[in-house]
């Protein structure tokens, strides 16, 4: 370890995906569920036309289990490759099951009862197994009575610190999803977004993976944009929303734009009561990763323009081939009050649920 | 300094019409109350000249996402380009941010005159 990382940085990661594999999941389906997974192999259809990314696939490559299973899959290993070495404090797991539950077509039922499983698998595998790591509540959204369900069977758990939406082409902040954040709310639960398979190029799959990762930013505007317009945080007060591996640096445009734009049009939504930065800033958080390197008065610009330094949160994305490294990405020199809120203040504050890691220290 | 801008009869409760005041041009507003109201006929974001947009209302602030509660008829100047909304009865206030407001002028009614002072 070399003296850099010999310093405690207290993180709360905000984005590490476990991964569950559809045979850990069998033991917390019902039947028929179960049965079209061994019996009729059922899968979940997949979308994304790209296996050449990086040296193995979207993982890091040493971070596939040395018994040859997925990244991802093994609490033993992510504790001996990434939680003991770095020292967290807090790691939130945010999943693997692409595509989420809430963006399968068709069939609710099966998604809603994959949903179902992979909570439970999740608290018994990893919550209930490392008391650093906190969870995230899948819910199939597309059936917001049977997700409103799930919430309520699931969302009281303590280390249950989020509901999960993922991005695609859902506009989450329409009013029949609103069911979903009324039950967050009243589970002291956030909503974190995180990109699924969005189609960030008009819907198609551009030739390229380089020109669809490069813009996966863009839909994390989209829906940005759409929360705060649907009035979303007007209706429901108490609610936050983490944006996670999108980044923040697209964040400084979007907010002079939506101001802009709301003095423009103000009266299309008269029940947004406020500018739309001041909105974000109080209800948003962005994780970092993945970072694009800057120097430190870049990185400084970026916060400026932001107008916070309290809303964005430190990730570092484990196992994904773009991990962001806690102790390298970060553009170096950074003050030390500043980090800490990057590594886990601005995490603390965020999630109600980490209230009683807030006054330590 | 004064100036008979235009006669009370030139404009019914909800319009409006140019006029100059010394070299400013002006726009002169009738509220759906009856009362005058003037300002620079220069919108403060980029200068569109407000007396070719539209004196009419808008829906007002509520709690409820998706309501419309379409209040003010004849108050609320529209800018011509961007539509930016101005409260002529309340010191020409922006209604997206109050702290932005449009320059406006003292008028007062003598018999059939509008007058703009200063």
């Amino acid at each position: 370890m070399s003296q850099k990382q010999a310093t405690k940085l207290h993180l709360i990661d905000t984005d590490i995906h476990e991964r569950a594999q559809y045979k850990d999941l069998l033991p917390y389906l019902e039947q028929p569920y179960k049965r079209y997974i061994t019996d009729n192999h059922w899968l979940q259809e997949k979308h994304m036309p790209y296996t050449q990314p990086s040296v193995a696939g979207v993982d890091r490559a040493d971070a596939r289990v040395p018994d040859g299973r997925p990244a991802g899959s093994d609490l033993s290993f992510m504790q001996e490759q990434l939680l003991d070495p770095i020292g967290h404090d807090v790691g939130i797991l945010t999943g693997a099951l692409d595509p989420s539950p809430s963006s399968m077509h068709g069939w609710y039922e099966m998604a809603t009862a994959l949903a179902s499983a992979y909570n439970d698998w999740q608290i018994d595998t990893w919550l209930d197994q490392d008391e650093r790591l906190y969870g995230s509540v899948h819910i199939a959204a597309q059936d917001p009575q049977s997700a409103v369900k799930e919430i309520e069977r699931v969302g009281s758990h303590p280390k249950m610190v989020q509901v999960l939406l993922p991005i695609d082409d859902q506009l989450w902040g329409e009013p029949f999803y609103h069911p979903i954040f009324e039950a967050a709310e009243r589970h002291e639960l956030m909503i974190g977004m995180h990109h699924n398979e969005p189609p960030v190029y008009y819907g198609k799959w551009p030739r390229y993976f380089i020109e669809w990762h490069t813009l996966i930013p863009t839909a994390h505007m989209n829906i940005v944009t759409n929360m705060v317009f649907n009035g979303v945080f007007e209706k429901f007060p108490r609610l936050k929303l983490m944006m996670i591996e999108g980044g923040f640096t697209h964040m400084p445009f979007l907010m002079r734009k939506m101001d802009q734009q709301y003095k423009d049009l103000r009266h299309e939504v008269p029940w947004l009561k406020r500018k739309p930065s001041d909105v974000i800033r109080e209800h948003m958080c962005f994780t970092t990763q993945p970072l694009e390197e800057m120097t430190k008065k870049e990185f400084m610009q970026v916060m400026e323009q932001m107008g916070s330094d309290e809303i964005v949160s430190f990730s570092t994305d484990y196992p994904h081939w773009d991990y962001d490294s806690p102790f390298d990405a970060l553009p170096p020199g950074l003050d030390e009050d500043l980090k800490r809120k990057l590594f886990s203040e601005n995490a603390k504050a965020f999630y109600p649920k980490l209230k009683h890691l807030r006054k330590e220290r | 300094m004064q100036e008979v801008v235009c006669q009370k009869d030139d404009l019914q409760p909800g319009e409006m019409m140019e006029s100059t005041f010394g070299r400013h041009s002006i726009v002169v507003c009738r509220s759906s109350n009856g009362e005058y109201y003037a300002f620079m006929n220069r919108c403060i974001h980029q200068g569109a000249p407000l007396s070719k947009g539209k004196l009419c209302g808008a829906p007002e602030p509520t709690d409820n996402v998706g309501e419309y509660n379409f209040v003010k008829e004849g108050d609320i100047l529209r800018c011509p380009w961007h539509g930016r909304e101005f409260d002529i009865t309340n010191k020409g206030c922006m209604l997206a941010n109050e702290k932005l407001k449009l320059k406006d002028f003292k008028v007062m009614v003598e018999e059939d005159n509008v007058i703009v002072y200063k």
